[in-house]
């Protein structure tokens, strides 16, 4: 699960493989605004049934944050 | 023309829609959204400094009348608002887009009379209707269409709403996006104007002719309805402008028996302008069927069961379009539907438009009596053509179709978009002529028409003062070319002219790359050159009490 994670946000951020890991953050990646924090959260629900609460949600700011709620690691 | 610069507004935030477009065109960076009547209206906006081709307004009705759900209140003023200041701001020159209504929000499943959603709907949509038929740059964005495909569960999120106020999922907003590129395409091309159809295993399943031993597959139900509901979307096709024909190897008696009277069949005889059954190699048929429609190649679209078949057209062929045929019937009608859109759908359909097979399949007709007659004037006698004066300002769309799209029979080729010519009616000094031309096949429809600036010239000294006139639009549909009724019109024209007390009529002929046919119409009317350019654009007059006789076979109404 981890994979398809990281694999569908370098998708929505649109991003070459490789470039999202575990520690990233969105200070890091400027692909990673607020608008495509939004489209993540979207494709999480729609593409892979991942449900994050929307305060939470708009809390996030790391990989490892998504992937803690999504129970992947 | 290939249309490369839009721009989307909204009432919500259509970012991401945004992001997906610039992969294929520039796109309008806005500033926000909810403030697309602001941009537009304000001609310093960053809106105007971009100037997009195509502008789409992608509204949420909720969000327009602001959760008021009265219809009789406060929703009808906030959308009757909105449409007339979007009116007040629109550009000639712009091509606009705007969303029907889908009224979606989360008090909808708990309204006591679900009725009222619909007829709040109803109120944008007739807004939406009125402003279109007002102005012909004006088109509907089927939005309302994609939701209902989609589901409100699947196109809606609260959760990006609360988010961002982003209002659709991320699934919507990438086929709102594919919904805006498809309309950008139909904008840019020119369409696809006939269908070249073949019958057994396309129209029908199995082959005809063994109908004893084997009865094509054509029915209510099974298969035999996939190939039914096929016929009733190329029938819809028809009906909206699209020119029938079929190309297909089989015995034609055989083959119009069906047609003629099998009990599913939707497309009749009737429907189609032109045929060719018989065991010809295709494209031999299909160059002839060309000639015969008077159109080229690039105007036809070939649809065969057979890959052979396909192939052979497509290679012999190039210039005519020869799309897939599905594995499955239940994807008939769907990849119909489909070609539809691709290659035939309008930006803007008109009366005309809706009466083209018959047009069509009355020109074949012609075509085959002039084979007949041996002579011409004979041939144009028996036509009995008859020519009728139809009011302009009444006919305006027809008429800015006519200036607009008409490219051989056109003197001057110069263009006026719907709001140039609702000034030049207006002018005191113009005159526009507009003809509708019959014979004894049928309509033509309105086909040709024609601007005229009228003049007083001073006299010079001891001189009385001159009237004259300048045609600075003649145009005709290449349909009607070739018997002569361009003399009847000009001298119609002329005759009006005259009646106001005009004596002297000048014109010009500017060449370009398609009206050629045109070049000496003038002469042969007896206009005299009184200037030639090196451009091989020339200056007529003629002295209207001084015309010759013209031979032609019209009556004029």
């Amino acid at each position: 699960m981890k994979e398809r994670i990281i694999a569908l946000m370098e998708e929505v951020f649109q991003v070459p493989e490789g470039m999202v890991t575990e520690n990233t953050t969105m200070d890091d990646l400027e692909e990673w605004d607020s608008l495509a924090h939004v489209m993540l959260i979207g494709e999480l629900e729609e593409q892979l049934g991942i449900e994050i609460d929307l305060d939470e949600a708009a809390e996030i700011t790391t990989v490892r944050e998504i992937l803690e709620k999504a129970g992947a690691i | 023309m290939s249309l490369t610069k839009i721009a989307v507004l909204s009432n919500v935030n259509m970012n991401f829609v945004i992001r997906l477009l610039k992969k294929e065109y520039e796109v309008y960076e806005s500033e926000g959204y909810g403030n697309e009547l602001g941009v537009l209206m304000n001609p310093q906006s960053s809106y105007h400094g971009f100037g997009p081709q195509v502008t789409f307004l992608l509204m949420d009705l909720m969000e327009v009348v602001e959760h008021q759900l009265v219809v009789a209140d406060g929703a009808t003023v906030a959308i009757d608002r909105w449409f007339t200041m979007l009116e007040s701001c629109l550009k000639p020159e712009g091509i606009y887009y705007v969303s029907d209504a889908y009224l979606w929000g989360p008090e909808i499943p708990v309204l006591s009379d679900p009725g009222r959603k619909q007829a709040l709907e109803a109120v944008w949509q007739k807004r939406l209707q009125d402003l279109c038929s007002h102005h012909t740059n004006v088109y509907i964005l089927p939005y309302r269409h994609m939701v209902e495909q989609m589901g409100e569960e699947n196109a809606f999120s609260l959760k990006t709403w609360y988010l961002g106020k982003i209002l659709h999922t991320n699934e919507a907003q990438k086929r709102l996006s594919a919904l805006i590129c498809e309309k950008v395409e139909v904008q840019g091309r020119t369409a696809k104007k006939v269908l070249l159809l073949d019958l057994d295993n396309t129209l029908w399943g199995g082959l005809a002719g063994e109908a004893d031993h084997t009865p094509i597959v054509l029915s209510e139900d099974h298969s035999g309805l996939a190939y039914k509901n096929l016929q009733r979307v190329i029938l819809q096709m028809q009906k909206q402008g699209v020119i029938l024909g079929i190309v297909s190897k089989n015995n034609e008696e055989d083959a119009m028996e069906i047609l003629r009277s099998h009990p599913h069949q939707v497309l009749r005889p009737e429907c189609f302008a032109v045929y060719r059954i018989n065991w010809q190699p295709k494209h031999e048929n299909i160059v002839d069927i060309a000639q015969e429609l008077n159109l080229g190649l690039d105007s036809f679209v070939f649809w065969d069961d057979n890959p052979t078949e396909r192939e052979l057209v497509s290679s012999m062929l190039p210039q005519v379009t020869v799309p897939d045929f599905p594995d499955k019937p239940e994807e008939l009608a769907p990849a119909m539907a489909k070609i539809y859109r691709k290659f035939f759908e309008k930006a803007a359909v008109t009366k005309e438009d809706l009466d083209k097979t018959k047009q069509y399949a009355d020109n074949a007709r012609r075509n085959q009596l002039q084979a007949r007659v041996e002579n011409f004037e004979e041939y144009l006698k028996q036509l009995a053509i008859v020519v009728t004066k139809e009011d302009p300002a009444a006919n305006i769309v027809r008429l800015v179709q006519l200036v607009n799209k008409t490219n051989q029979f056109n003197l001057t080729t110069k263009r006026f978009d719907q709001a140039q010519m609702q000034e030049v009616l207006e002018d005191q000094h113009r005159k526009v002529f507009l003809y509708r031309v019959e014979d004894c096949f049928g309509d033509n429809g309105i086909v040709a028409a024609g601007i005229v600036e009228c003049k007083e010239k001073r006299g010079d000294a001891g001189k009385e003062a001159v009237k004259e006139a300048f045609i600075e639009e003649l145009v005709m549909s290449c349909r009607v070319m070739g018997k002569n009724i361009e003399y009847a019109i000009v001298e119609d024209m002329e005759n009006a002219l005259q009646a106001e007390g005009c004596q002297l009529v000048k014109a010009c002929f500017l060449p370009t790359a398609k009206n050629k046919p045109v070049e000496t119409l003038y002469e042969k009317l007896g206009y005299t050159v009184i200037e030639k350019r090196r451009d091989g654009s020339k200056i007529y007059e003629i002295d209207l009490a001084k015309r010759p006789e013209r031979v032609y076979y019209v009556t004029m109404r």
